[in-house]
């Protein structure tokens, strides 16, 4: 076997820094060995100590300034909790519009500008000249939707720049994010969210104002899906479906909830997040092991066999409110002690990020290697049967009808995602795509509730709090690449521990012993090698990029011994 | 200097988290397409030779321009910083790194503050984009667990570029799309000798930008100077009394907005935490939910009654002399 070892650093087209070491079979076409590791820290958690929890709520969106406002929604949550400060209707009403102003822009950023140009005509014309022949005489069965003849053109579309799809994407993508400055004052890192609800003065037209730009992202659904669905079918024809292919094992949060139904008590989070309009769930090899968000929570454990961080033996809670057992592994426990090592250490501690497994608590006591993202969220909504869109193979909902001009579909338009036979590199950017118009559907029916609200009387956005002393809390909800979560120990008023875990800490972690790889190595291993000539991980990028990492919310921080890290200034 | 054909741009991100890039692609007049395909001749010609999160390569190919302008062989170009500067000797210690930014040929680790160290020698002009970048941000927070710092810090406050240009700080948290690509397409008409170099301020910001404060700026400031304050989030008041840090902040956002008009931190409600300013994300600007010091009320009032009294004085003047206008 002729072995070529490769070092990509940096992956550029991703959120932070990250490298990728892997090793490619270069008879048998595919990368047989991979490693993943992030090369920057900063220490948000150390950072975090001590000061007010409610600072969390604009402290930790700036862990990452691509996906800011599920930090800041998972803080509120978990300051709600700590403080017993519980927001009103249209306070949760209003964070969710804001949250999913959000995910209407991030979406399309992954998919055209992040991930697109890996399919684009500058790429795939030069490494994969077998599909673009093909590309140049297949025709777009959906053409009528979105007006690319074939599937050549939508590559060229997707070239960086010039194309007409990444164009689109800048354009659309600045509208999502102008309708979370509407209620939010800003994105990135949006100002309004406070501990029980909302600070921002409601105008009898703000969700005028958002409807109309919610409407300019509907027209684009209905173009942006057809055109994704054109693109990524063809990608499969051509042999694709094992790239970047591993077990179907995820966990979502669940996210969007019910303003009813949201509140600050620990003890009722296992009911209220099934009121989300995205499911939470553990997804074991394709079924549902639950979805329960307390069971989920006390399953979460962050290991650094692998990491620049010491192990740690305290444990500061051996249970939850409820009783339930934590390990010391368990964010509420973790103590991180930060240890710079050395450079591509491939079998010792060799990168920033953690390695992050899910507990079986409750079952077999088994660690899963899970990953998150929008597949997973899809996934444990179409099967989970707990909104009336799922239908326990599909996800099936409908856009209502907007006529805006440039777009060319104006009617209602439904929409079906369906759940795949395995996770790999092309289903994981599908759910990308399909979560921008299930988004835009949900932000849809809460316009109409928040009009409601108004209606009746209840368009008060906050609720008065007095601070309590002490107080737990933890906040865990869907940021655009999967569940985002956040643990808070409150003492005297100031934060004790904070934790952040964000999917992207999941997803490009480290291995823990000598085969437990973290989701990204796994996903490259076994891809194949699809491109001509020198060999530059065209695959290995597609395939990390899949992901669409986050290098700055996986690697924020870490709370950790303030005698160890505490570093004087200079 | 006006015969500068290209002017390349390296965006070089350091402990940083991409929300100043994400910031650029809110700017308007102009956007990040107009200072690409120049939206004058005189603007034209600008290149972005190196963006980690947009461009087209990957790994050793994507450092290619940035390898070229350590070695002098990119010029001229502006370095443009997204993020903080972190004590690298500090991660030495133990053996490790910070933040790395690719290999050298023998596969050793660069880190950000080597290519920091080679570029600035080379760079035509420094723009800090972000509060990180300027003054150290939120990673250069209480206890500064990686010594991190802004560059004004890192190279010294009296740096100037080959062309004389002194570190332009546009910061902000993320610094607003408008204020980076105002001073970019400044910048580019400045090397080029059609504006003079912009006035900064002691923090080396563009005064055209960072001149007056938030609460200056606010259109609320109107109720405030009518005695109205709010005391609960969702009143249309001046938020002093809920937090706001806005009369120890500079920053023009409650009036510019922030995405095309659309935004505005206390103008819409929730309180200014002073994020273009040296000292965040520590006190006096946080706790974020604590009041700004109220010795600031009490000059503004004596600033106030001053200008109040030159109101009265002025219409006085009008009725008794006549008016001169």
């Amino acid at each position: 076997m002729v072995e070529k070892k490769i070092t990509i650093e940096p992956v550029t087209r991703i959120e932070g820094h990250l490298g990728i070491h892997a090793t490619a079979d270069m008879d048998g076409k595919k990368y047989t060995d991979a490693r993943s590791f992030g090369t920057m820290f900063r220490g948000w958690e150390i950072i975090l100590q001590d000061r007010e929890p409610a600072d969390a709520i604009w402290i930790t969106q700036r862990v990452c300034g691509v996906c800011p406002t599920p930090h800041g929604i998972a803080a509120a949550m978990t300051v709600d909790m700590a403080y017993q400060a519980p927001p009103p209707p249209m306070g949760i009403a209003v964070r969710n519009l804001i949250q999913g102003a959000e995910q209407l822009y991030d979406s399309p950023l992954g998919c055209l500008i992040l991930e697109g140009p890996d399919y684009s005509q500058a790429v795939v014309e030069k490494s994969n000249p077998d599909w673009w022949d093909a590309a140049k005489i297949t025709e777009s069965p959906k053409t009528e939707f979105h007006g690319f003849a074939t599937i050549a053109d939508i590559m060229t579309a997707l070239n960086p720049i010039s194309g007409a799809l990444w164009q689109k994407s800048l354009a659309i993508g600045k509208v999502g994010r102008k309708m979370a400055a509407l209620l939010g004052a800003k994105h990135p890192h949006v100002n309004t969210l406070v501990p029980g609800g909302v600070a921002k003065t409601l105008t009898p037209t703000d969700l005028e104002q958002y409807a109309a730009m919610l409407a300019q992202h509907v027209a684009f659904a209905k173009e942006f899906i057809p055109v994704m669905d054109d693109l990524l079918d063809f990608v499969l024809s051509m042999g694709y479906s094992e790239c970047g292919a591993r077990e179907n094992n995820m966990v979502s949060f669940g996210g969007y909830d019910d303003p009813t139904a949201y509140n600050t008590n620990y003890a009722e989070m296992g009911d209220w997040a099934k009121k989300r309009s995205v499911s939470p769930g553990v997804i074991i090899d394709g079924k549902l092991k639950t979805q329960d968000l307390i069971e989920i929570n006390v399953g979460v454990q962050e290991m650094v066999e692998s990491s620049y961080f010491d192990d740690w033996e305290d444990v500061r809670v051996n249970e939850d409110p409820l009783g339930n057992p934590l390990t010391k592994y368990h964010p509420w426990n973790k103590y991180t002690k930060p240890h710079p090592g050395a450079y591509a250490k491939w079998d010792g501690k060799y990168s920033w990020g953690t390695s992050v497994r899910w507990l079986d608590w409750k079952g077999n006591s088994e660690l899963n290697t899970v990953e998150l993202g929008p597949i997973a969220r899809m996934w444990a909504t179409a099967i989970g049967k707990l909104v009336p869109e799922s239908t326990g193979t599909s996800l099936k909902f409908a856009l209502p009808k907007a006529t805006i001009i440039p777009y060319r579909n104006a009617e209602a338009m439904e929409f079906e995602w369906k759940v795949p036979e395995k996770v790999n590199t092309v289903e994981r950017i599908r759910a990308r795509a399909y979560y921008h118009a299930y988004s835009a559907y949900v932000l849809y029916l809460t316009v109409l509730a928040g009009l409601g609200l108004v209606k009746d009387g209840k368009a008060k956005i906050w609720n008065k709090y007095s601070k309590a002393k002490n107080g737990l809390g933890v906040g865990m909800h869907e940021a655009m690449r999967g569940g985002v979560a956040h643990w808070c120990i409150m003492k005297d008023g100031k934060i004790e521990n904070y934790q952040i875990m964000a999917p992207s800490t999941w997803n490009s972690g480290p291995k823990l012993g000598e085969s437990d790889l973290g989701p990204y190595e796994a996903a490259v291993i076994g891809s194949p090698i699809s491109e001509v000539g020198e060999i530059t991980g065209l695959d290995v990028v597609r395939t990390i990029r899949s992901f669409d990492p986050c290098l700055g919310c996986s690697i924020q921080v870490y709370s950790g011994d303030k005698k160890i890290v505490h570093i004087p200034e200079i | 200097m006006s015969e500068i054909e290209n002017i390349h741009v390296i965006w070089l991100p350091g402990q940083a988290c991409t929300g100043c890039t994400v910031s650029l692609l809110n700017a308007s007049h102009p956007n990040l397409l107009d200072l690409l395909t120049g939206f004058i001749p005189q603007a034209a010609g600008v290149t972005l030779d190196y963006h980690a999160t947009i461009m087209l390569p990957w790994g050793d190919e994507a450092l290619s321009a940035v390898n070229a302008a350590e070695k002098g062989e990119l010029a001229p170009f502006v370095l443009v910083l997204e993020g903080a500067i972190p004590d690298e000797s500090k991660a030495k210690e133990t053996g490790g790194y910070w933040c790395v930014i690719g290999e050298d040929e023998e596969g050793n680790p660069i880190t950000f503050n080597d290519r920091l160290d080679r570029l600035a020698k080379n760079a035509a002009a420094i723009v800090c984009a972000g509060t990180c970048a300027s003054f150290g941000g939120i990673p250069s927070g209480k206890p500064n667990p990686t010594g991190a710092k802004g560059a004004m810090d890192y190279l010294g406050k009296d740096w100037k570029s080959s062309l004389g240009i002194p570190i332009i700080n546009v910061p902000g948290c993320p610094a607003h799309g408008e204020h980076m690509a105002e001073t970019l397409a400044y910048a580019v008409l400045a090397m080029r000798g059609f504006l003079p170099l912009p006035a900064l301020d002691e923090h080396n910001r563009p005064l055209f930008l960072f001149e007056h404060t938030a609460h200056e700026n606010c259109p609320r400031a109107g109720l405030f100077a009518d005695g109205k304050n709010s005391h609960e989030f969702g009143e249309p008041y001046c938020m002093g009394t809920m937090g706001c840090k806005g009369p120890i902040s500079h920053c023009d956002v409650p009036k510019r907005g922030f995405i095309e008009g659309v935004g505005g931190c206390p103008s819409m409600g929730s309180p200014c935490i002073g994020c273009t300013e040296p000292e965040f994300p520590d006190p006096p600007f946080s706790p974020f939910l604590s009041k700004a010091p109220a010795s600031f009320f009490v000059y503004e009032k004596i600033r106030s009654f001053g200008g109040s009294a030159d109101a009265v004085w002025c219409r006085i003047k009008d009725a008794l002399i006549g008016r001169d206008l």
